[in-house]
């Protein structure tokens, strides 16, 4: 009966109404879980991608020196890509901040006093999550630490450590910071304009440095273009938008805690004139 | 007997008019407006503090029956069946409670009827009983006896005489025809009928009260039934609607008494106007018709129970139960058979499609001591979920110092320190389950709702069982000003809502950027200008002195680089608890530090900071 197999194609002819373009297409969208499903790493935003090129490899540990919006920032893509993230050891944390940086509160766990067990907590959460922010109530030792990182590398989850972590993967931190839009008694805090910089272990681990705006205006975070940075005359300059990987590998940029931002006089570049 | 027609148990019904929320409350259809019955407006709301007086009915109402099911503040329910037995007759019964109730000062409706629905409807037809005519248990029957046409000391059978069962009238014999089918307003038929019914008075009570019932209009068709000159006033003690006389009672009302507004406004369109033309409706016809709310109307206009109960109680092949010999001094086996029990209970529960609405943790002691505990089930626990609730009925879940808000911890009398050995040893666990439903399944929103994975709430569940059940929660993004009002936080797997409502505009709150560290509570701080005075804000918010030096909880003096504010902020100022009046600053100190700053009565505090520096 023709009209049946018009109605119904079997597999075995493929008509080209049969969707199977659709899931390829799905597959790259933003927030379905198909892309963190695989063994490779989890994303992370592309205003990091400059720092990490292989996005957080996942079993691995990454450190920040610090609780800050970097902690979240590095959370960010992975969240709003459909992983579950928990965020343990930090009862003051900024939901709105986390929720501006690109993470899905809906996707978060937060446990705020992890209490004494809290290396039983971290795996467990380990267990479940697919990133886990942590501040570690007290320093690990470093048998501690290795299982930790074992306990990551088992279930395949990332560690991002609001701290200092000896032999972490990647070490991440804000090595300069400005705030704009802010004076002495008039205008509002707008964006923080901040230098990043990564180190770690391997052949991947080479020093680079980024500016980001952490936070942008509007919450989230964002490379800052180079037309932005005003008066910095370094090798970016003229080099096109930094939000790319267009920074030379080991250029001597790893020296960045000498360098200075530019000068103090200088009336910081306004987000909004950046953005725009 | 089938499923669907079971009746339900006989209900009692007190209610209070003068503690009733407002003189006709929305849910209520008024209570008796006729003319002849008329019942002196209650008194102004204002005399009685319905509160602690309602308190005293129920406590007068324990005194019959221990377990009484407050309806609404002013009306409330026992379950007749043993009082009954036990005080000698539901008339009888009713007479003590009215007796007992009219003796604090109160007026009171009071009915006896098959099931909670028809109860409540009897009794708001009740005339209330005041505390001036004192009722005895003789003066209440005698009232009654010489009418027997409505009230309750008449037999079953001269019940359901008066009352003709719509659905069946061939079958009982002696009863009338039934009416003629509806027409909105049969006024000669209600004449004819009227000069008829005189003759026999058994035919007066249907006759007219479905007379009433048609000519009336919605609203006062109760009272137009009551106060119809063929009907026998009801006694003082209240109304008795006999067993199996509930779908009669009902079938005059109004539909609208169902308080399903779709059906209310689309019956009468259809014809249908009383309880009793919808109950002539077949069920599966309703219920195709009008969905599954009106399949539920449909068993209320037929005097059953809204929704099919399991005829059975619980029967002991459903219940699972494990006996531990020698008695388990530690929490840990018994959690861990909770496990395996529950699995045994749901694969029970799942093979008779059944689910249960709530179950029952029974921890025997070699003491003799039981703990019970009722636990929300509704279909959807794991059985590693029931062995959570087990290990926190247990009380091991005490080893944290915060007190999980999310539990009751009063019933854990025997809460080990340090989760492992329970006092006195348990013998035996048994789970029971209760309010058996039919398993209809769960059906998950195709948007709109995060699904959490079996692998992220195990482990939530696993943190959960190591430090309390609030110790995991999910943020909520909710409304309000401040950075900490900001965000509701709710305990994993609990359902919330967020305190403040998101998506108002919330004028004065804290524009985006949003800080990454909130303080909640505030941290104290001290600002002081370069004269190292502290720098106050005056009622113009205008600053003594700008913002120089900043020193957070106590720590090393910082220089502010830069500053912004005041800004006002005045809040609640209608409430006197939650009223604040506050002006917050902005401030970057020399590490590069930004922060929320604000003063309030002279004292500064940091609400939030944006983001630290790593030293």
């Amino acid at each position: 009966m023709p009209q049946v197999t018009a109605l119904f194609p079997d597999s075995r002819s493929p008509s080209s109404t049969l969707p199977a373009p659709v899931v390829p297409a799905l597959s790259g969208v933003r927030g379905v879980p198909g892309d963190l499903m695989g063994p490779g790493a989890l994303p992370v935003l592309p205003a990091l991608a400059g720092l990490l090129p292989a996005g957080l490899p996942r079993g691995s540990v990454i450190a920040t020196g610090a609780w800050g919006l970097l902690c979240l920032a590095l959370a960010a893509a992975a969240s709003g890509a459909g992983a579950w993230c928990a965020i343990a050891g930090l009862p003051a944390l900024g939901v709105a901040a986390a929720a501006g940086a690109g993470l899905d509160p809906d996707r978060l766990l937060l446990v705020p006093d992890p209490g004494s067990s809290w290396p039983h907590v971290v795996a467990t959460l380990l267990d479940g999550c697919d990133l886990v922010v942590l501040r570690p109530p007290s320093r690990p030792s470093a048998a501690l630490r290795r299982k930790l990182e074992s306990v990551a590398r088992r279930y395949g989850g990332v560690l991002v450590i609001a701290g200092d972590w000896d032999g972490a993967h990647r070490r991440l931190t804000v090595t300069s910071q400005e705030w704009a839009g802010i004076g002495s008694g008039h205008g509002r805090l707008r964006a923080r304009r901040a230098q990043v910089a990564v180190d770690g272990r391997g052949a991947a681990g080479r020093p680079r440095a980024r500016w980001l705006w952490l936070p942008g205006p509007d919450g989230s975070v964002a490379a800052v273009a180079s037309s932005g940075i005003g008066t910095f005359s370094g090798p970016a300059a003229g080099s096109g938008p930094a939000a790319g990987s267009g920074w030379a590998a080991g250029s001597g940029w790893a020296a960045t805690s000498s360098w200075d931002p530019g000068e103090p006089g200088e009336a910081p570049p306004w987000p909004g004139r950046s953005a725009g | 007997m089938s499923l669907a027609h079971r009746t339900p148990g006989r209900i009692l019904v007190i209610c209070c008019p003068d503690l009733l929320a407002g003189p006709a409350g929305p849910e209520a259809p008024p209570p008796i407006a006729g003319p002849a019955l008329a019942p002196e407006p209650p008194p102004a709301p204002g005399e009685l503090p319905a509160g602690p007086v309602f308190a005293q009915v129920v406590a007068a109402i324990e005194d019959f029956s221990p377990l009484v099911e407050v309806i609404a503040p002013g009306r409330c329910a026992i379950s007749a069946t043993a009082p009954a037995r036990y005080f000698g007759g539901e008339q009888a019964l009713l007479t003590k409670i009215t007796n007992a109730i009219t003796a604090l000062g109160l007026a009171c409706q009071s009915a006896i009827a098959d099931g909670l629905f028809a109860a409540q409807l009897a009794a708001q037809a009740a005339p209330p009983a005041t505390a001036t005519q004192a009722i005895t248990s003789g003066a209440a029957i005698q009232a009654a006896a010489p009418e027997p046409g409505l009230q309750a000391v008449t037999p079953n059978a001269t019940a359901q005489a008066v009352w003709p069962e719509p659905a069946a009238p061939a079958t009982s014999p002696g009863t009338p025809p039934p009416p003629p089918p509806a027409s909105p307003v049969a006024a000669a038929q209600v004449v004819t009928r009227r000069a008829t019914v005189r003759a026999d008075p058994r035919r007066a009570a249907s006759a007219s009260s479905r007379a009433g019932a048609r000519a009336a209009s919605a609203s006062s068709r109760a009272g137009a039934r009551a106060a119809s000159p063929e009907m026998s006033p009801p006694s003082p003690a209240g109304v008795i609607v006999p067993p199996g006389g509930t779908p009669a009672f009902l079938a005059t009302y109004p539909v609208s008494v169902l308080e399903v507004p779709e059906l209310s406004s689309l019956l009468p369109r259809l014809g249908i106007w009383t309880l009793g033309d919808f109950a002539r409706l077949p069920a599966a016809e309703a219920a195709s018709r009008f969905g599954a709310a009106g399949a539920q109307a449909h068993r209320l206009a037929r005097g059953l129970d809204p929704r099919p109960l399991i005829p059975r109680p619980p029967q002991a092949g459903l219940s699972a139960s494990r006996e531990f010999e020698p008695p388990a001094e530690l929490s840990e086996p018994v959690v861990f058979a909770a496990k395996s029990l529950a699995e045994e209970l749901h694969t029970g529960l799942a093979a008779r499609g059944l689910t249960c609405v709530r179950i029952r943790v029974e921890v025997t002691f070699a003491d003799g001591r039981e703990n019970i505990r009722l636990w929300r089930h509704d279909g959807l626990l794991s059985g590693l979920a029931v062995a959570e609730r087990v290990r926190w009925q247990l009380g091991t879940w005490q080893t944290t110092p915060p007190a999980p808000s999310g539990l009751p911890d009063h019933s854990a009398p025997h809460g080990p320190a340090e989760g492992g050995p329970v006092v006195g040893g348990i013998v035996q666990l048994r789970l029971v389950p209760d309010q058996l439903v039919r398993d209809t399944g769960r059906q998950l929103a195709l948007w709109g709702e995060t699904v959490i994975s079996t692998r992220v709430a195990r482990a939530a569940t696993r943190v959960q069982a190591m430090l309390g059940s609030s110790a995991v929660t999910r943020p909520l993004l909710a409304g309000g000003r401040d950075p900490a009002e900001q965000v509701t936080q709710v305990p994993f797997g609990a359902a919330a809502a967020p305190v403040l409502p998101a998506g108002r505009p919330w004028p004065g709150h804290i524009p985006p950027p949003a800080p990454a560290t909130v303080y909640d509570p505030p941290l104290p701080a001290q600002v002081t200008g370069d004269a190292a005075v502290p720098v106050e804000v005056t009622g113009r918010a205008a600053i003594s002195a700008p913002p120089a030096w900043l020193s957070a909880n106590g720590g090393p003096w910082l220089a502010v680089t830069a500053w912004a504010g005041p800004w006002p902020v005045t809040e609640r100022w209608w409430a006197a608890i939650a009223a604040r009046r506050r002006a917050r600053f902005q401030l970057v100190t020399e590490d590069g530090t930004a922060w929320l700053a604000a003063v309030q009565d002279g004292q500064w505090t940091l609400e939030a900071c944006y983001d630290l520096l790593p030293a």
